[in-house]
């Protein structure tokens, strides 16, 4: 394996990028993409304290809703920390993940306007109304799909597209149907949505070859807004590189 | 009953697009397609979340 990576932003924003890197073991990419989904810890709220819950929903389908809300997760936090928030909403009104007020100004819901639970006003005449206090705690992926900062994180090989000739005059245009980013003979990288994902878009009748670039890997990461895709690729390499630390320490004559 | 905080298949947070995608392509005349798209929504396993949702909270409360 190659001493040095070389790692590319292809496009992207705070919450969803794709990234080529290369140089790269088919082992060490699914290891980055593992360690992204399940070895990098974030908040979520875990246990409840409910003073009040007169809403249509039983405590504990509240208690997972509250659960799956992301909550931003700065870097000093231990495992097993905890942060505690708070809930207080009287109906006639919609209880909101920005109704959540936390002890912690550096742990807030990331998405404001997630809908927890609507509440009415009750047949006999009172407003419902949920008043509770909840407990979030950090930890990974592997104990709780909550607890994992990135949603649907996966590569794909970046493919390198060649025109080899000409398509034969009577053959038929076929439809040829490629995902992901492609590497053009002049080295740009395009992804494929810029043509529909089909190649005959881009090279209207031409005869191609397609290979895997060996080594290069495109990273389509995306986060549930507890931290920035930058920050959740560079947790997940501190995570292999701290366990790789402890294995040469644990194996160290 | 309320629309799924998370998309039950890949994890991403759609509970937060739901009262736009009701008031436009619902009860609005706008193409529920054309919704999603501008929302950002864009896997089929997300789209199936927002497309299939019924709000039940209001029929249930009555009968609390």
């Amino acid at each position: 394996m190659a001493d040095e990576f070389d790692v590319e932003y292809i496009r992207g924003d705070d919450r969803e990028a794709r990234i080529l890197v290369r140089g790269l073991t088919p082992a060490f990419a699914n290891g980055l993409r593992r360690a992204m989904i399940a070895d990098v810890p974030t908040l979520s709220i875990d246990t409840l304290r409910v003073v009040e819950n007169s809403s249509v929903m039983f405590d504990e389908m509240i208690g997972l809703r509250l659960g799956l809300v992301p909550l931003t997760t700065p870097d000093d936090f231990e495992y097993g920390d905890t942060v505690t928030l708070s809930l207080d909403v009287e109906g006639p009104d919609t209880a909101y993940s920005g109704d959540l007020e936390s002890s912690d100004p550096d742990v807030n819901p990331a998405d404001e306007d997630v809908p927890i639970i609507q509440l009415n006003e009750n047949p006999s005449g009172e407003n419902q109304r949920i008043e509770l206090e909840a407990e979030a705690v950090l930890d990974d992926g592997k104990s709780h799909a909550k607890q994992s900062g990135g949603v649907a994180v996966g590569y794909r090989h970046l493919r390198k597209v060649s025109v080899v000739g000409d398509r034969g005059e009577f053959d038929e245009e076929e439809t040829n149907i490629l995902r992901g980013v492609i590497e053009t003979e002049d080295g740009e990288l395009v992804p494929t949505d810029e043509f529909d994902h089909d190649l005959t878009e881009r090279y209207p009748g031409k005869e191609l070859e397609v290979e895997d670039v060996p080594g290069a890997f495109v990273f389509h990461v995306e986060t549930d807004g507890s931290m920035t895709v930058e920050e959740l690729v560079l947790r997940g390499i501190d995570s292999i590189e701290s366990r790789a630390d402890e294995l040469q320490e644990k194996v160290a004559v | 009953m309320m629309i799924p905080v998370r998309c039950f298949s890949c994890g991403k947070v759609i509970g937060e697009h739901w009262e736009e995608f009701e008031d436009r392509a619902r009860d609005g005349d706008e193409d529920p397609a054309a919704v999603l798209d501008d929302l950002g929504v864009d896997r089929h396993c997300c789209r199936r979340m927002m497309v299939s949702h019924r709000d039940l909270v209001d029929v249930v409360s009555p009968y609390q």
